[in-house]
């Protein structure tokens, strides 16, 4: 008797050592995520602040993220671009980065947040066996991103409740709390994602931004993809700027922000301050249910089988063809879009003016790359 | 409520450990061990 | 090796372990996991596997504290002392009964979007009741699986008809009536269907000779404390969220357990918990096995396979795949079912009232729940009426779990004709 407790007991204890061993290994690859994505801003950028400069709540959390400032000479329009509301939608995010890294402004201000979901950033979505970074190439060497997930980390707000009703009061399922998009206009003593929405409101009213623009992507499957979103504030804008980007030869479809839809960055910027707003889709085939092997390919080329017969079948609301749709494509767009905007903006209302320099052309990231406008690493 | 779910976490580690030691049959034991995985790294707040 | 040979590898694996060898199947699971990662040239895959298995780490919380809080109610007496209450009010009233019974498994499932919850709380209240009137252990066994998934779909709160919202962006409104022309009329048949035939009318003094032990004189209304701080709890979620957050329902489970200790006979409650423990471990591992399987399958290309195959029907087959592929699954959990195949369907379905579609795929999702390996509903139910071999429970869920798929796939159907009426 003796020596069989002895044995049960060892094999216990082994046990014990290849779990505490497994959770090393993996450990340190979870951990890896945590580290942060380097960028490089332009000369041209005023100053660089924090989200917590603006709802000090945040500060030292793990919602606080960078703010980079373009103020230009001249007075005019404020602009506000955000990235990586969900860091798994890597064109929006990309975009900003992008931008950050080569504009300057002469007229008007305009402030970047390219991960506004930073501790999305920090892990990855289980089931989906994404990648946890990518790649693209610059002449100077290869520049790695981090590609997280759509919600905060359930390390950072934890637990979720049953059901999320949003500041806005609408009811959704309770991962959604983990949702920096369902969870406008946030909340001040509200979970960790609230109150980086609320940080964001703050800074859109401090800053009286004329403009608040959110990149996002979504799935090829999904009726809003290449897409404008509007707020009905910002109705005109949007036609403009379509119009605009027909002209480039570029489709895009203009989709009205539903008002019982709440929590949304399209609806509640609209609603609750003064700036117009608008949420810009690009199609991206990892982030579908459809999509086959994930890979970092698929990230970065887009291109997936499975969404080239979706789209035989008619089941798809962008062409997929087996080139599939590239990160430059898709950056391409918000580009496009971006530019568009602004120069709707001038139009429709010439004091909100904004100059941009160095703005990374479109066509040229779509055809050559955007490795082309990213700074090498260092 | 951060602090609760910590708490909860650590009350059912320990009472995993517990039975992964008392428990006699093998792939029983496995199964604990695969479950407590999960529990150590959101003990520490790894995942 | 292309996508689905991999997937039909990691099946066969799975089969060989869990059949040919015996093991458990949770285990079985990790294993056919591990040997998918292999096969599709991504090495072991460690991250992935772990990644995998905190899918479910959510609902292994709920299903442990459920279990802690199933296990105080038996040792604390609470439960002999409810079986007593409602045996002594209903023994002469069958259909009152099958339908109150009913409502009451339902309930927890109402308020939490789970079954896990429903069976494991109310389920567990009810079924000495059932059994003790005659009814055989394995069709209350059924009974409270049902109820559990009815009560998952009902409204208020149907966590499926949100997942497949969130991912096509439609708010949660105005669900309620269409809900409740599903739900109602599933709950009468099916509590009638199992359980008319065969529950007992008894008098007097037979009902006095099978009345378990109450402890209602001793330690009185104390007794109820515990399911009524449970209860309270679980509808108050939300409405506390302007000044705290919500404790959700591991924690509300575990305080009811709490109370338990305080309210009534005297028990170690860490010997409950062991208990607790040791009758969740097999389920627990499934789902951290099933995690790492799901996760693999994406990793190695095969969900993508599954979901194009079912998506790529002809129209006319597009019922028949909704009706297979959803149950089947759903074998991952409903919700994995309601996320990975609801949402394109109702893309697919996109001409027809999306509150309707989602309301009627839901109903479908939910019989997920009864799917092995997981079978979170069936499974649970065979264990808080003893019963070993949960395939003897989903035999007699086969008939109303098709009556809930023909009232789905019907509303699927009707819903031009439903959306005028309401
Ligand atoms: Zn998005």
């Amino acid at each position: 008797m003796k020596e069989k407790i002895k044995k049960h007991h060892l094999i216990a204890l082994c046990l014990l050592c290849l779990t505490g061993t497994l959770c090393w290994l993996t450990g340190v690859q979870f951990l890896s995520m945590r580290k942060t994505d380097t960028f490089y801003p332009s000369p041209g950028l005023s100053a660089q602040t924090k989200l917590s400069d603006y709802f000090p709540q945040l500060a030292d959390s793990p919602g606080d993220t960078a703010v980079y400032c373009f103020r230009g000479e001249e007075e005019g329009g404020n602009l506000l671009i955000l990235g990586g509301t969900h860091p798994n939608e890597p064109a929006g995010f990309i975009t900003a980065v992008l931008l950050l890294e080569n504009i300057t402004v002469s007229r008007g201000k305009i402030f970047i947040i390219p991960q506004a979901n930073l501790s999305g950033f920090t892990h990855d979505d289980p089931f989906e066996g994404n990648p946890q970074k990518f790649s693209l190439e610059t002449p100077g060497g290869r520049r790695w991103f981090r590609f997280g997930s759509r919600l905060t980390n359930p390390t950072h707000q934890w637990p979720d409740p049953t059901l999320f009703t949003n500041a806005a009061g609408q009811a959704l399922s309770g991962a959604e709390v983990r949702n920096l998009n369902r969870s406008y206009p946030g909340k001040e003593k509200g979970h960790l994602t609230e109150q980086i929405a609320f940080g964001i409101m703050e800074l859109i009213k401090k800053e009286e931004i004329d403009l608040s623009l959110d990149l996002h992507e979504a799935a090829p499957e999904y009726p809003v993809v290449n897409a404008i979103v509007f707020h009905e504030n910002s109705a005109e804008l949007a036609a403009i700027a379509s119009m605009e980007l027909q002209m480039e030869d570029i489709d895009i479809r203009m989709e009205a922000s539903p008002p019982s839809l709440r929590g949304l960055s399209h609806r509640e910027w609209g609603d609750h301050t003064p700036s117009m707003a608008i949420l810009l889709e690009t199609a991206n085939a990892s982030h579908g249910r459809l999509k086959g092997k994930p890979s970092e390919a698929l990230i970065v080329e887009g291109k997936d089988p499975n969404y080239v017969k979706a789209s035989k079948l008619g089941m798809l609301f962008v062409p997929y063809s087996k080139d599939g749709i590239p990160i430059k494509e898709r950056v391409a767009r918000h580009l496009a879009a971006v530019n568009a905007l602004v120069s709707g903006l001038r139009e429709l209302n010439p004091d909100q003016a904004i100059d941009i320099g160095n703005f990374p052309p479109a066509q040229t990231v779509n055809e050559q790359g955007i490795g082309l406008y990213l700074h090498p690493p260092k | 409520m951060k602090i609760i779910y910590h708490l909860i976490v650590l009350l059912l580690i320990m009472n995993l450990i517990w039975y992964l030691f008392r428990e006699k049959q093998f792939w029983t034991q496995v199964s604990i061990a695969i479950v407590l995985i999960m529990f150590f790294l959101r003990l520490f707040l790894i995942k | 090796m292309p996508e689905y040979a991999i997937f039909l590898s990691m099946v066969v694996i799975f089969a060989i372990l869990a059949m040919g060898l015996k093991l458990p199947i949770g285990v079985s699971l990790v294993f056919s996991a591990l040997a998918g990662a292999l096969l599709g040239g991504e090495g072991l895959a460690l991250r992935h596997l772990v990644e995998g298995s905190f899918g479910y780490f959510d609902t292994i919380l709920i299903i442990v504290t459920a279990m802690i809080f199933m296990k105080v109610l038996q040792a604390s007496g609470i439960l002999d002392t409810i079986t007593a209450i409602l045996l002594k009010t209903f023994y002469k009233r069958k259909v009152t009964l099958l339908l109150t019974v009913m409502a009451i498994v339902m309930f927890p499932g109402m308020i939490t979007g789970s079954s896990t919850a429903a069976v494991l709380s109310t389920g567990a209240l009810i079924a000495p009741v059932l059994i003790k009137l005659g009814l055989s252990k394995v069709k209350t066994a059924a009974l409270i699986a049902m109820g559990g998934i009815l009560g998952m779909i009902a409204p208020p709160v149907n966590i499926l008809v949100m997942i497949m919202g969130g991912g096509v962006d439609m708010p949660y409104i105005g669900l309620t009536i269409p809900l409740l022309i599903i739900v109602i009329p599933l709950a009468i048949i099916i509590s009638l269907w199992l359980g008319y035939k065969d529950i007992q009318i008894l008098d007097y003094e037979q009902m006095k000779s099978i009345l378990p032990e109450s402890y209602s004189q001793e330690y009185g209304f104390r007794l109820s404390l515990p399911v009524l701080v449970v209860i309270l709890l679980m509808i108050g979620q939300g409405f506390t969220s302007s000044f705290m957050p919500d404790i959700g329902i591991p924690a509300i489970f575990l305080v009811g357990s709490l109370v338990g200790i305080f309210c009534a006979r005297p028990f170690n409650f860490f010997k409950v918990t062991q208990d607790a423990m040791k009758e969740s471990m097999p389920i627990l591992c499934i789902l951290a096995g099933v995690g790492m399987f799901i996760q693999i399958m994406t990793l190695t290309g095969g969900r993508g396979w599954i979901v194009m195959s079912f998506l790529s029907l002809p129209p006319v087959l597009l019922y028949l795949g909704i009706s297979i592929s959803m149950p089947l699954f759903g074998a991952v959990s409903a919700y994995g079912s309601a996320s990975i195949l609801g949402v394109p369907f109702i893309l697919a379905l996109i001409n027809k009232n999306a509150i309707i579609t989602s309301a009627a795929l839901s109903a479908i999702a939910g019989l997920g729940d009864l799917m092995p390996p997981t079978a979170l509903a069936g499974i649970f139910a065979a264990q808080i009426v003893g019963e070993k071999n949960y395939f003897k429970v989903l035999r007699y869920c086969l008939v109303p779990a098709l009556f809930e798929l023909a009232m789905g796939i019907g509303v699927l159907l009707l819903a031009p004709v439903i959306e005028k009426i309401i």
